[in-house]
Order: C-alpha cells, then sequence, then structure tokens
C-alpha cells in the first residue's frame, strides 16, 4: 500500500470529507469505495490508485500532478453511453454515488498500454516531428498519416449519441462579482455584503473556502475551514448575496460581462429532467475582483511525470482536506517553504518524510523535527515503472538514492491572471515575486490576494477585505471596516527561482498534457520558433484542456534560461477565453433541435395546416409552400394545378407574412416621396403604388406597395425577408437625414392576417364576403380601402396583383385570419377556389416577369430589371438618386432582366447557371450574365427562366447557351421578354 | 349572406384541453386584450404622455421615444380607441391582434426571466410601473413590472407559440403552468 485515506483525526481535519455519508464508484470496471466531499481524484488516491492515465504522445503512465482545475495528467472520461463525458479532470471531478469512470488513450488497458512503445521512439517524436517526418508523398497526410496519427495520440473520445441533457442560459447581475471563495474571495465577498452591495460569488470548487479547505492553520482562533464554513454562513445569510458554487467564471467580456459555466447536476448520479445539467450565466458586474489565487508550479527534473510525483500544494490538499496521503514515505523537493510546510503537515499526519532535497544553499524555513534536509541539493532522475519508487538526488556531483513513494515538489507559485488577459492586457513580469503578476486593467476589475501576488493566508485575508470595501466605496455604498482575523501557524512561502534541473537522465517534463520536454524547446530555438508563441505551436507546450496552466510559467523561464534573458523579455502567450473548458452544450442553452431558433407563423398557419400544406422555412417564418391533394405524386404536381386553377378560376394564398409598416404624419407623403425612387407625393386617398426603393449607391434595396388610407396615414409593405431592414431603413432616414419631417411609423405586421384571392373569378367570390361595391367601377385596379366583410367586420381590401390575375388583398385582424379564410374557400367553392402556396405564387410571378430578391440581389438598378422609368429623376431627390447617374449605372452593357425559354420545350436548367453565347467557351470574359429564377411554367407547358443578360433587351430572338458548370448541364435557350403570360394585363384589368 | 367569423387566439392549441391548477409560478395569458400602438407628433411627446394617462382602464407601456403601448386587460379594443383617438398629436395602431398579452408571476419570476431576458430586473433597477422593449427568448417583446413578482409580457403574434414554449422550458424547473386569464 503506497497512497492511502489516514483514519478520522479527533481535531476535524480531513475537514472536507464527510465520513457519515460513503459512495460507491467504480473506475475502469472495479468498484471502490470514497465519502461525500471527495475528488474523483482523492478517492483513488485514498484506494491506492495512483496512476490515472496515459500521457498524450508517449502513453507514459500518470498520475494526478494537482488537485485543481490546472491537472494535465488525471483526464478520465466520467459517465457511459450519452451521458459518457471525456477528458474530465479526475481532480475536480465530485464524487457521487454510482459514479463510473473509464480511463483513456491506453490499450488495452491503464497499467499495460501497447503505446507506450512509442517512448522508445521518443528521439524520432520530438517537436515539430511531424512537420519532419510525414513530407511525402503529399497525398499521404491527409488520407493516411493525420488519421494515424490523431488515433495513436490523443484524449479522450466523445459519445457519438445525442446529449440526452437539457442546458440553459440565464442572466445575473450585481454590483460586485468576486471570483474565488480562498482567504480573499471571503472577506472580499464579506466587506462587500455588510456594505449592503449586491455581491456575487463564484467558485469552481464544489466547496467554498479554496485554499482555506487545505491549509492547516487557524484562522480568528478556529481551523480555517471551520473559519472559511462560518464565513460562508454568514454570507449566505445575507439577502445581497449570491454564492455561487460549482460555477467557473471562464471569460471577461465587453462592458464587464462575465460568462460563467454553471455545473449544476454534474455531481448526481440521476439527473433531474427539470434541471439542466449545466447553465451558463453571463454576469454583469459593476466591479469585479479576481481573488483566483496562485498556481503552484512544479520543477522540471528528469523522471518529474512519475505517478506519484504531485506539487507540495496539492500533496497538503490531500492530506488537509481530504485525509489522504500521497505515499508512505514522502520526499520533498524544493525551492521554498512550501515544501517545507507540506513537510511539516505529512509528519504531523504521521507519515515519514524521508528527506526534503532544498535547491537552495540555505533557508530560514522550519524543519520539521527528524526530517533530513539536504540543501544545494536537486533530483535528477526518479525510480519506478506505474508510480514513484525512489529517487536520485545530486548534491555537488554526489548521487544518492533516496527512498520514497511520493514526490512533493514546490517550484514557486504564479498568481492566476488568466480572466484578466483575455481582453488584450498582458500580465507583466515581476522580478522580485518571479512571476508574471495580474496586469492594470482598470479600476472596475482588479486582483486580490494571492492572485494579486500576496504571499501568507493573512496577507490575502487583509487584501480581500480592504479591496472589497474599497470597491464598494466607490460605488456609494458605505465603509465597512470589516475585523480581520488572527492567522495563526502560517508560514513562509518565498521562494527562489528555479527553472530547470540539468543533469536529467530521463525526459524532464515542461508540459506533461502535451508531453513537451525541455529538449523540444531547445529544437524550437534551434529550428527558429524562438518567439513564444512559435515555440507553442512548434512544441505544442501549452495547448490542449489545460492551456498550460501548470507549465507555461517554466516554459517561458527556461526558454529565457535557453537564451540568457530575463522572462520579461521572453513574455506570455495570448490568454483567451476560456479559462477551462466549456461544453457546446452549455454554450447551446436551450437552442437546440426544434428550439435553435424562434418560429414565426402566420396568423393563417393553422388555416393552411387543415388545408394540407406543406410548409418551407423562410427566414424564421414557416410559410405554406404547396397544398397536395389525393393522387398528386410530388409537389411539381400540385403546384401546376394551383397555377392553373388560379389562371382559369380563383385561389387563396396567405401573404400575411409580407412586411406591413402604418405610417402617419404631415411629413408622411414627402418623406414617402423620398424614400421610393418613384413618385409618391400626389398618390390619392385611397389608392396603393407599387414603389421601388433603392439604397443609397442605387441598387434596389427592396420593393412593395404602398396604400394611402387618410390624407396622413399610409400603409407600406414590404418583401418577407426585408421587413425588418425596411423598418430600420425608415428609422435611420427619419431620424437622421429628414429629422424635420413630421412622420412617423410602427410595424403591424403581426396585427393582419392578410389573404391574396386571384383569378377571374376573383371578384364574383370577394363580392360574397364584402359589403361594398367591388365592381371594377366603384374598385378599379390598385384601389385601397377599409371595407365591412358582410357580419360587420373591418378589414382592409386592396386591389394588387402578384399573380397578374383579377386579384385582392384582404387584411383582417389576425385572430379572425382562419375564420375568414374558410369563409372565402367556402364562399369560392363553386368557382373551385383552391388554396395555393407560395411555390405556386413564385410561378405565377415568373410567368408574369415579376421581380423578388432572386432578381433584387444587391447588383441591379431599376432599369436593369426594366423598371427604369419608375426613377423618379425630376423629383428634388430621393434615396439612391445621386448615385444612380454614375458611370457604370448607366453603361450600354449592363446585365438587363430577359425571359428565357428553352429551344427543346423538355430541357430543363437552372437558377444560378450562367449564359454563354453559343460555341463560346465558359470564362469570366465570355460570361453574358446569369439565370435568376426558373419554373415549369404549366401554362405554357415547358420551363421558363429570368436572367440578367448583357443589353438583353436589345437581343429578343437571340439562340443564347445556359452553361450550368456546377450541375453539368448546358441548354440553348433563346431570349425573350421577361413577360410569359398576358403582356397586355388585360386580366389584371378585367 | 352573413358571416359567423370566430376569434380564435394564437395560443388557443397551447394552452387549452392543458389548464392545471396554478401552482405559485404561474403563466397566464389574456384572451382578448386592448393593445394600442400610439406615437406622438413633433413637440407633442410630453402632451400626449400625459393624455395617455387619461384613457380609462389601461397602462402605459414605453416603447421608445415618444411612443408608447397602451394595453387594457378589461377594456375592449373599441373603448380604448375611442380614448385615444381623442389625444390631440398622437397617431395610433390597434395592436389588440398583433401582439398577445402574458402574464408571469410568482416566487420564483425572476430567476424564470432571468433565463429570457438580459435586463437586471432587480426591485431596486426595474421598479413596479417599469416597462422597456427587450428581447425575450430571442423575441423582441415589452416587458412591464407589474408587482412584486409580477410581469407582463406584450409579445408579436407570430413569436407567441415559440416564446411561450420558451418560457415554460424556463420555468420547468420552477413547476411553471399556464393558462388562460381568467379574469
Amino acid at each position: 500500500m503506497t497512497s492511502y485515506r489516514l483514519g478520522a483525526p479527533a481535531d476535524g481535519s480531513g475537514n472536507g470529507l464527510n465520513r457519515a455519508h460513503p459512495l460507491t464508484f467504480t473506475f475502469d470496471g472495479r468498484s471502490y469505495k470514497g465519502f461525500e466531499g471527495d475528488t474523483l481524484a482523492s478517492a483513488l488516491l485514498a484506494n491506492d490508485q495512483m496512476l490515472m492515465g496515459r500521457s498524450f504522445k508517449y502513453h507514459r503512465p500518470r498520475g494526478p500532478v494537482t488537485a485543481g482545475s490546472s491537472e494535465p495528467n488525471a483526464l478520465m472520461t466520467i459517465g457511459t453511453g450519452a451521458r459518457g463525458e471525456p477528458n474530465v479532470r479526475a481532480t475536480v471531478a465530485e464524487l457521487y454515488e454510482g459514479l463510473t469512470a473509464v480511463s483513456q488513450n491506453r490499450w488495452p488497458s491503464l497499467s499495460t498500454d501497447f503505446g507506450a512503445v512509442n517512448g522508445l521512439f521518443g528521439p524520432l517524436l520530438g517537436a515539430g516531428f511531424y512537420y519532419k517526418t510525414f513530407m511525402w508523398p503529399a497525398m499521404f497526410w491527409e488520407k493516411i498519416y493525420e488519421p494515424l496519427i490523431r488515433k495513436a495520440a490523443g484524449l479522450g473520445k466523445l459519445a457519438m449519441q445525442a446529449d440526452p441533457d437539457r442546458y440553459e442560459k440565464a442572466w445575473a447581475h450585481c454590483d460586485l462579482l468576486v471570483i474565488g471563495s480562498g482567504p480573499a474571495g471571503l472577506m472580499a465577498a464579506l466587506a462587500a455584503g455588510r456594505a449592503g452591495a449586491r455581491v456575487i460569488i463564484a467558485d469552481e470548487g464544489f466547496q467554498l473556502g479554496g485554499s482555506l479547505l487545505s491549509e492547516s492553520v487557524s484562522v480568528g482562533g478556529v481551523s480555517a475551514a471551520d473559519f472559511a464554513r462560518s464565513t460562508v454562513e454568514e454570507l449566505t445569510s445575507l439577502a445581497n448575496v449570491t454564492l455561487m458554487p460549482r460555477t467557473t467564471i471562464f471569460g471577461w467580456y465587453d462592458d464587464m460581462v462575465f460568462g460563467a459555466v454553471e455545473r449544476v447536476q454534474k455531481h448526481v448520479g440521476t439527473p433531474s429532467p427539470d434541471l439542466p445539467m449545466e447553465r451558463l450565466w453571463r454576469i454583469a458586474a459593476k466591479r469585479a475582483i479576481l481573488a483566483s489565487g496562485a498556481e503552484e508550479r512544479p520543477l522540471v527534473f528528469g523522471g518529474n511525470d512519475k505517478p506519484g510525483v504531485m506539487t507540495a500544494s496539492a500533496m497538503r490538499t490531500y492530506l488537509n482536506r481530504y485525509s489522504v496521503s500521497a505515499g508512505t514515505k514522502v520526499a520533498v523537493f524544493t525551492n521554498g517553504g512550501s515544501g517545507y510546510r507540506t513537510a511539516a503537515d505529512l509528519s504531523a499526519s504521521g507519515v515519514t518524510v524521508s528527506a526534503i532535497i532544498d535547491a537552495r544553499a540555505q533557508s530560514s524555513d522550519v524543519v520539521p523535527e527528524g526530517v533530513r534536509v539536504i540543501r544545494s541539493g536537486a533530483v535528477v532522475d526518479t525510480k519506478g515503472r506505474l508510480r514513484l519508487d525512489g529517487l536520485i538526488a545530486e548534491r555537488s556531483g554526489f548521487q544518492e538514492q533516496i527512498e520514497c513513494d511520493a514526490l512533493a515538489m514546490a517550484g514557486g507559485w504564479s498568481p492566476v491572471v488568466h480572466l484578466m488577459c483575455q481582453r488584450g492586457a498582458k500580465p507583466v513580469w515581476s522580478d522580485d515575486a518571479q512571476a508574471f503578476m495580474a496586469p492594470d486593467v482598470g479600476a472596475a476589475f482588479i486582483a486580490a490576494g494571492s492572485a494579486a501576488g500576496c504571499d501568507t493566508i493573512a496577507a490575502c485575508l487583509k487584501d480581500g477585505a480592504e479591496k472589497g470595501a474599497a470597491l464598494c466605496l466607490a460605488l456609494g455604498f458605505s465603509s465597512y471596516a470589516a475585523n480581520i482575523p488572527e492567522v495563526e501557524g502560517d508560514y513562509d512561502p518565498a521562494f527562489a527561482p528555479l527553472w530547470y534541473v540539468p543533469g536529467a537522465k530521463d525526459k524532464a517534463f515542461v508540459d506533461f498534457q502535451n508531453d513537451v520536454h525541455v529538449s523540444d524547446l531547445g529544437i524550437a530555438q534551434r529550428e527558429g520558433f524562438g518567439h513564444i508563441e512559435h515555440t507553442k505551436r512548434y512544441t505544442t507546450a501549452g495547448m490542449a484542456t489545460d492551456q498550460g496552466k501548470l507549465g507555461n510559467v517554466n516554459t517561458i523561464g527556461i526558454v529565457a534560461g535557453m537564451r540568457g534573458v530575463s522572462p520579461a523579455e521572453i513574455g506570455t502567450t495570448t490568454f483567451r477565453p476560456f479559462y477551462t473548458p466549456v461544453s457546446f452544450g452549455a454554450l447551446a442553452g436551450t437552442s437546440r433541435g426544434e428550439h435553435a431558433a424562434p418560429v414565426r407563423t402566420s396568423p393563417l398557419h393553422d388555416w393552411a395546416k387543415k388545408n394540407g400544406a406543406t410548409f418551407v422555412e423562410a427566414g424564421l417564418w414557416h410559410r405554406s409552400a404547396w397544398f397536395a391533394r389525393e393522387g398528386e405524386k410530388g409537389w411539381r404536381d400540385s403546384v401546376d394545378r394551383e397555377v392553373l386553377n388560379v389562371r382559369h378560376n380563383a385561389g387563396l394564398c396567405d401573404v400575411s407574412t409580407l412586411g406591413k409598416i402604418e405610417i402617419f404624419g404631415t411629413g408622411a407623403a414627402e418623406f414617402l416621396n423620398r424614400v421610393y425612387s418613384n413618385a409618391f407625393l400626389k398618390l390619392p386617398v385611397g389608392k396603393a403604388r407599387y414603389g421601388l426603393m433603392l439604397r443609397e449607391d442605387g441598387m434596389i434595396f427592396d420593393d412593395g406597395t404602398t396604400s394611402r388610407l387618410a390624407e396622413n396615414h399610409y400603409v407600406m409593405t414590404t418583401t418577407t425577408a426585408y421587413a425588418g431592414e425596411v423598418m430600420a431603413h425608415l428609422e435611420f432616414a427619419s431620424q437622421t437625414f429628414w429629422p424635420e419631417l413630421d412622420v412617423r411609423f410602427v410595424s403591424a405586421t403581426d396585427q393582419w392576417a392578410q389573404m391574396s384571392l386571384a383569378g377571374p373569378k376573383a371578384r364574383a367570390i370577394m363580392s360574397r364576403v364584402v359589403e361594398d361595391d367591388i365592381s371594377d367601377a366603384a374598385f378599379p385596379y390598385l384601389a385601397a380601402k377599409t371595407v365591412t366583410l358582410r357580419g360587420g367586420l373591418k378589414a382592409r381590401l386592396f386591389r394588387i396583383s402578384f399573380s397578374g390575375e383579377l386579384a385582392y388583398e384582404l387584411a383582417v385582424p389576425a385572430g379572425y385570419g382562419e375564420a375568414v379564410a374558410d369563409a372565402i374557400m367556402e364562399a369560392g367553392r363553386d368557382e373551385g377556389i383552391c388554396a395555393y402556396g407560395v411555390e405556386a405564387l413564385n410561378v405565377l410571378r415568373v410567368e408574369k416577369g415579376f421581380i423578388t430578391h432572386s432578381e433584387i440581389d444587391g447588383r441591379t438598378t431599376a432599369d436593369d430589371l426594366g423598371y427604369g422609368k419608375m426613377m423618379g429623376m425630376n423629383k428634388p431627390d430621393f434615396i439612391g438618386k445621386r448615385l444612380s447617374s454614375r458611370f457604370g449605372l448607366t453603361a450600354a452593357d449592363r446585365a438587363q432582366l430577359v425571359g428565357l425559354k428553352p429551344i427543346e420545350a423538355d430541357k430543363e436548367f437552372k437558377a444560378g447557371a450562367h449564359l454563354l453565347k453559343e460555341g463560346a467557351s465558359p470564362s469570366m470574359a465570355s460570361d453574358q450574365g446569369w439565370v435568376s429564377s426558373v419554373c415549369h411554367s404549366p401554362t405554357l407547358g415547358h420551363m421558363i427562366g429570368l436572367a440578367m443578360l448583357k443589353s438583353g433587351r436589345e437581343r429578343y430572338g437571340e439562340k443564347i447557351l445556359v452553361w450550368d458548370g456546377l450541375r453539368g448541364s448546358e441548354v440553348v435557350a433563346e431570349v425573350c421578354s421577361p413577360v410569359f403570360v398576358d403582356p397586355d394585363n388585360r386580366k389584371l384589368q378585367g | 349572406m352573413s358571416l359567423a367569423l370566430f376569434h380564435r387566439h394564437v395560443l388557443e392549441d397551447h394552452l387549452s384541453g392543458f389548464e392545471a391548477n396554478a401552482n405559485p409560478n404561474h403563466l397566464s395569458v389574456v384572451r382578448r386584450p386592448a393593445i394600442f400602438s400610439v406615437l406622438a407628433h413633433r413637440g407633442q411627446g410630453a402632451a400626449v404622455r400625459t393624455a395617455l394617462s387619461s384613457v380609462a382602464d389601461t397602462h402605459i407601456r414605453d416603447c421608445g421615444p415618444e411612443e408608447w403601448l397602451l394595453v387594457s386587460r378589461t377594456s375592449g379594443a373599441a373603448a380604448v380607441e375611442t380614448g385615444v383617438a381623442e389625444i390631440a398629436g398622437a397617431s395610433h395602431v390597434d395592436q389588440s391582434d398583433g401582439r398577445v398579452l402574458i402574464e408571469i408571476h410568482g416566487p420564483s419570476v425572476r430567476r424564470i426571466l432571468a433565463r429570457c431576458v438580459a435586463l437586471d430586473l432587480h426591485s431596486d433597477v426595474f421598479v413596479i410601473g417599469a416597462s422597456t422593449n427587450a428581447l425575450c427568448c430571442h423575441v423582441a417583446v415589452n416587458l412591464a413590472r407589474t408587482g412584486d413578482d409580477r410581469f407582463e409580457i406584450v409579445a408579436p403574434r407570430s413569436f407567441a407559440g415559440s416564446l411561450f414554449e420558451e418560457l415554460m422550458e424556463m420555468g420547468r424547473e420552477f413547476a411553471l403552468t399556464a393558462s388562460f386569464s381568467r379574469d
């Protein structure tokens, strides 16, 4: 037995555990016992399972090197099936009853891993090996080399089933966000909470208290852990303080918004279906304190990755918080006070400390009684295979073997400043602290405690209290002087830098997770990848799940040593969110599957559904596409029938999705006259007019009809797709171009169910529904007015057409839409009315040569599309007028809208195809234009198309090649007028 | 021929037949509210705002510069329109069919809404009577606080189904129930 659980001490230490609540879990199929309050790592160590993983490249046996979120080695897959989550750090995974963990990146088992053969090829697998080795043949890289490398190296594997759990996102707001709940964080939260500020204190751990849970000091006369507990109790009692355990603040974003992920049910064996698995928080804070503590650096010496070698502070955490000793005989390798403290705590718990190897010649640290100290010493090699079994210490050239089964390494401290550096500020090297310190990012976000370089617990308590109070004072809360408790039994964690121990016999790892060792860093320097960002990419130091939390500072220190400069000159790589990995589930929240985007339904949705509609997504809208009837074999059958029925009888189509904007004011006429290219000033009351809106650059922006309902009241319709854009465009024009015009507008799109009744029998049907006289004389083409339906309902009726047929658009309050549509269908039954969808609508408009955003594609002018007469160049001004006259927009060879029909009637072509002169080879130079819309015309019995063709209007009758390189077809077509049906508009006026 | 036209609420299929006894956290949908957009013309903002407060049985919701929603749960649209039409210097649009009025209340209402809107709804910040346009579950709505634990959402009809389902999803943890309003 090597690592083991200590008995329950009388003084209550091992204070994170609830021994009254034992838990059963499995690792690699074997059953183990732990306690509530354990992490998976502490429970495994308690069961003498030091071996927890295999390394990325060489498949070396690895154990935990930390007791926290920076863990590079102890990565496991927790859970099974769809709930299996790879790369979970066992050091932070909260133990629960029934937890199932499996080791990763090994075959066939963790203790016998064939992949370890990679270690033999170590000399070939150094930094950049794959760039050099797998050069040829080039095609092998993608097909063979890369898949092979990815298979051999790597981390855990994703579950391929859909995630069964819920996730959600939420917002929180506070005066002060405290990140971290160690001594500084707790005191900051307490000071601010007592002052009355709204405080959120978040900690990635499942117990609040941070390092207080791991240290054997007394604070305010009680154990540090008890002090943490009582402080948390007081904070909990304050209504203005929100405590968020299990919550990692992972990012700092604009306007003091912090991203956080709360693990709501990661520690629950049977998750509740009513709770999310994880919750993503956006926390908007007026002020924030970074009290994230400091990370203890490993030492870089030969064989420093053996299971059983861990940081001194991790060993103390396992001992003091979880009552687990990492070994029966522990050696300590240190360059500062932390190693001595670990030795003292182990000694006090009855664990044998075989030696303290201190890299320094002297120090004033207190040596535990009976423990041997080797000063000016170093560890140069370690023994053992699957776990540490002795080490070789060297002093002045003399080497001796020291017996041990665990080794604590203390390499100094690095403040955890990640969050503060995510928005461009770089951490600042301090020669005094021999560490990178938090940058100054302004008064709203400051570091406190050991994140700010405080070295003792007493200093952290004081710093947190003072900074919490100061920030609240700045926010206008009365200052509250917190009692700063006395600390007894603290130690001095000062250290002397030691970046690298020379004389290593085995690999000396800098980045454990990526198997980067010192000689890799040397290769990078030698081969021209000296900049720290290049070194990172070339060697992979600082990549993958831990992003170099543990190794980066050592990497920088060693590279500085190799180049003979200060770490300040090397600098750090760029810090980016996320601090620790965040699941895609949390980032997606509820926005998945059908909830990926909100759905918009028309007031006639249910009417369409009961009439057999198939729906199509158009932006967020679900629009009825066609209405299949029995016996129809496909959508074309339905669409052809609907089109012919509209041409011969009548059809009813839902056009509620068009944007509808109500416009008011004495300046409305002038306003419209300026936003449309054509004249609107003299539109009579009771009339609708088709209008074109241009962009400032002269291209068409949108089209639609606007009707004058009263002297100073208009209703504008826009296309479905551009409803929002047009509204914003109007707002912009009103607020910035012409604030002097009295005009106000508001969207009323959702208020109206609007339906188009089209076809030669439309009037007969509509007159059965509307009380008013709608004869051609009383209600001619382009009439628009409020009418009364039989039964009394007020509605708006417009005589406008997008099909070329006699047509009306009827708008009724949305809640009546279904009833009115039913009534029209009933009224038209004897006339053979049918419902038609947007597919038929499209065929009807292509047959008439009407345009949509397929033609208004941002590249076309009014004249290009045959609407040159709608350019009111006599008007003083309108949006787009000035730039419409520029050279290029008036060139004779611009592409113009034409119609296309295949020479052989059974041939088909598709939108997107290009036009070539017959016999020309396809090239940019020979390109004559493109096809914008196509359909099968049931009226004509063959395919027709609308196209943009150079000087097209002069080329009617010409044969042209419709070349579709993408889909591999070539069809000869005749250029013709874009109006295929009723060119004289007789039906429209009927 | 006279048409008998039935009015149908957009959330009919979401609510009818699923109604259970209201839990402490409850969402209710008002069947036929009167909702009007009111826009003040140039220089008339203050006068219109004052005049609006005297339209009987209505509540004013802030929407933007010199633009409001006038909402009534009890008066019909015709009655409210009569009142609004008398206000000089303003234009109005009946939105009673274009918007749905949802009330959500209960001890966990702020926790539910924290999953829906980005705004700080603390009672010191978003006081009773406050209202604003806001994005709620990706939908542009008007949100008002009508009590300590009581809010009203005015949402576009076309998004109502989607928004309703999303609100209920966010309320799942808090056993949120829903029904048409009984008043």
